[in-house]
Order: structure tokens, then C-alpha cells, then sequence
């Protein structure tokens, strides 16, 4: 039996309350903190126009890649990348070795505000998770709370 | 790496379809995303050539309510399976939680099966994950072709090692057993975070699961 890394009700109001006050501070629209794997660990800000899963597994993707490019020049990885766009863009920021912050953002804000504030968000970010990780708590659930029934249906 | 957050009760398991290029990862994916419930699933994401073989990986995140009071959702990708991209499928096994690996059925195509379960071996490791700990389930491909090897050849060269698993024969254009492969690697992965047990009480027995015969007619069930 393994235990899942677990995120309890008070860590994600801890990590809400660093991401809520950058949002409020950079004027950006969502901030979603990812594993490097592609999973969502926290997130904040208006979710209604995008599917966060797919941003998240996209903004790994592409940060992954970048970091070959930043080999080829001499660097580990590139600390952030921005993605500009017409009316929208996203800012993306390494917070440690397994974690990247995104942020999304629009014409109410500069790419200088956010990577000001995104600065010392990560590092808000990075000691809060390294706290969690220090204190791990893993969760398990009994095999009886597991549907036997087939997970997906072909309709 | 899975993970869960109790705030908004969700669990996440990543799974990845692995195997040489052409063998039908994008196709399962496709025909998951085609036949599932719309209200259950993203939509499917592919970083595609022009000629629509997989660059980067394609992406299809599922919903479903698994463990009682909890979310569960499965984040299925494919790699890509020509040669060349390793690095990129390294890049995608990070925080790998199951795998299906899915061999094609034909003989030509036999070195490349092998070759590709070898770097999956090899690309675990270097995540320090074993062959051997991680659940997965072996998918033959392609069975609807002719020149396809007969099951109990497939088991011996890809489903020989110590712990066989679980194995199905499938036709991922038509999506024979393309559900059952997904059901039964997400039950597997389930049950190695219960408390009980490691292996679902009613696994069925490690022989790969056919066909429905009205499909191929030609072909024997289980070995």
C-alpha cells in the first residue's frame, strides 16, 4: 500500500492566500501552481474560460522542452518564460526543482508587474511546499471505498 | 505523481500510453475521447506533425467518481514512438503513475515492440521507478490485421517477466478492449493506494483478454 501525497484543507488555504495576494497585487486574471509532471497542486483567479488540466499539462510540456534549449546555451533552465498573446498572455516561473507557477493575464496589467511579484511569490510558494513535504502527510482510502463496477463506459 | 487536494476533494493519476511508433496510442485516446461520456472528459489535446504523428504527446483529461466522496481524475497521454524522441519521452513519463503499453501485433514490427518496452524499462529507471512496482497493463494492436503474430508469442517476448499482467487483445480503430485496457490499468493503480491489497479482489486471471470473436474470426482467444 502507498500513501498519496495529500494536500489538507488548511495547505490549500495557505497556499490561496500567497496566490490570492499576488493576483491582487500583479492585477492578473488566474495563477495555477503545477508539478513539472503536468498536475495541478493550487490554483486562483477566474477558471471559468479555461480548462486549467490542459494548461497545466501544456505549461509542463513546454517548460520541459524550453529547458533543453536552455542547455544548448549554457543554462540549467530558463528561470521563466512568457508567451505573449494579442489581448491575453501567460507568464510561467520555475518556484523550485519540482514545481512551476503560471500565471495568466490581460491588457489590465504589464508582464513587469507580474514577473515583479511573481518573484516573491514563488519563493512564497517554494517554502510553503517545502514545509508540507517536512511534515508530509500521505493519504490511503480502504479497497472497500474503490468502485468494482468498470471505471469508464463505451456509450 | 499523484497527488490530492482535500480543499476541493480531488485525487489525480497520470497514465501514459507507451509503445513504437504506429502502434495506436493516439488512436486509443481518439476513440476513448470519441465514445466517453462528453460530460466526463477535456477535450483532447495533440501536438501533432503536419502528417499527424505525435511530436510532443496528446493529452486527454478524464473525470470520473471512483473513491467514494472523492474526484478522480485521469490524465491520459501519449508519447511520442519514433525513435528519435526519447528525450521528449522522458519528459512525459515525469510523475508517471500507470502505464499501458501497446504493442503492434504484426511480425515486422516484433524488434520494435521489444525495443520499445526496453526503453520504457529504461526510462523508468531513470526515475527510479521499476518495471516491476509500476501497475500497467500490455495492449496487442492490430489484431484485425493478417500478419499478426499469435497471442501466445506476443506473451512470451512482452509479458514474461516474473509478475505477468494483465493483457488484452485490441483493435483500437473499431475500440475493442480500448476501455477494458483503461478500466483495468485504473483499478490497478487504485488498488496500490488502498489499504487492503495491492491487486483488486476480482482481477481477472494474467492471460490477454480477447477479442469479441465477431470481430476476427481468425484468431484463438487467450493463450
Amino acid at each position: 500500500m502507498n500513501a498519496i501525497p495529500c494536500l489538507t484543507i488548511e495547505d490549500v488555504a495557505s497556499l490561496d492566500g500567497v496566490l490570492a495576494g499576488f493576483l491582487k497585487k500583479a492585477e492578473a486574471d488566474l495563477t495555477v501552481v503545477i508539478d513539472r509532471g503536468g498536475n495541478v497542486i493550487s490554483q486562483y483567479g477566474d477558471m471559468s474560460v479555461m480548462d486549467v488540466t490542459i494548461i497545466a499539462a501544456l505549461a509542463a510540456g513546454s517548460f520541459a522542452a524550453t529547458r533543453e534549449l536552455a542547455r544548448r546555451i549554457g543554462e540549467v533552465e530558463f528561470n521563466a518564460l512568457y508567451h505573449q498573446g494579442n489581448g491575453s498572455h501567460i507568464f510561467m516561473n520555475s518556484v523550485d526543482d519540482d514545481t512551476i507557477m503560471i500565471t495568466v493575464f490581460g491588457g489590465r496589467t504589464t508582464v513587469g508587474l507580474v514577473r515583479f511579484y511573481s518573484a516573491s511569490t514563488a519563493q512564497g510558494v517554494a517554502k510553503l511546499l517545502k514545509s508540507l513535504s517536512r511534515d508530509g502527510h500521505g493519504f490511503s482510502f480502504d479497497a472497500s471505498d474503490v468502485t468494482v463496477a468498470p471505471i469508464f463506459a463505451d456509450t | 505523481m499523484s497527488i490530492i487536494n482535500y480543499a476541493s476533494r480531488e485525487i489525480q493519476f497520470k497514465i501514459v500510453y507507451y509503445g513504437p511508433a504506429l502502434c495506436g496510442k493516439t488512436t486509443n485516446l481518439g476513440y476513448i475521447h470519441q465514445r466517453i461520456n462528453p460530460e466526463n472528459r477535456g477535450d483532447l489535446v495533440s501536438l501533432a506533425t503536419a502528417a499527424d504523428r505525435t511530436l510532443f504527446f496528446d493529452f486527454l483529461p478524464l473525470n470520473a467518481v471512483v473513491i467514494k466522496g472523492f474526484v478522480t481524475k485521469f490524465q491520459l497521454y501519449t508519447v511520442p514512438g519514433q525513435v528519435i524522441y526519447n528525450a521528449t519521452r522522458q519528459l512525459v513519463l515525469r510523475s508517471v503513475d500507470g502505464v499501458v503499453y501497446v504493442a503492434d501485433s504484426q511480425w515486422e514490427k516484433m524488434e520494435e515492440n521489444v525495443e520499445s518496452f526496453k526503453n520504457l524499462e529504461d526510462n523508468l529507471a531513470k526515475q527510479n521507478i521499476s518495471i516491476d512496482e509500476i501497475p500497467y497493463v500490455v495492449q496487442y494492436n492490430k489484431r484485425d490485421l493478417e500478419n499478426i503474430a499469435p497471442v501466445n508469442y506476443l506473451e512470451y517476448v512482452l509479458n514474461n517477466r516474473k509478475k505477468r499482467v494483465q493483457s488484452f487483445e485490441v483493435i483500437s480503430s473499431t475500440g475493442q478492449n480500448v476501455f477494458a485496457s483503461l478500466n483495468a490499468v485504473s483499478q490497478i493503480l487504485l488498488h496500490k493506494f488502498s489499504k487492503q491489497s495491492d491487486v483488486p479482489k476480482n482481477a481477472p486471471p494474467p492471460v490477454a483478454i480477447p477479442v469479441e470473436p465477431s470481430v476476427v474470426q481468425k484468431e484463438g482467444a487467450a493463450v
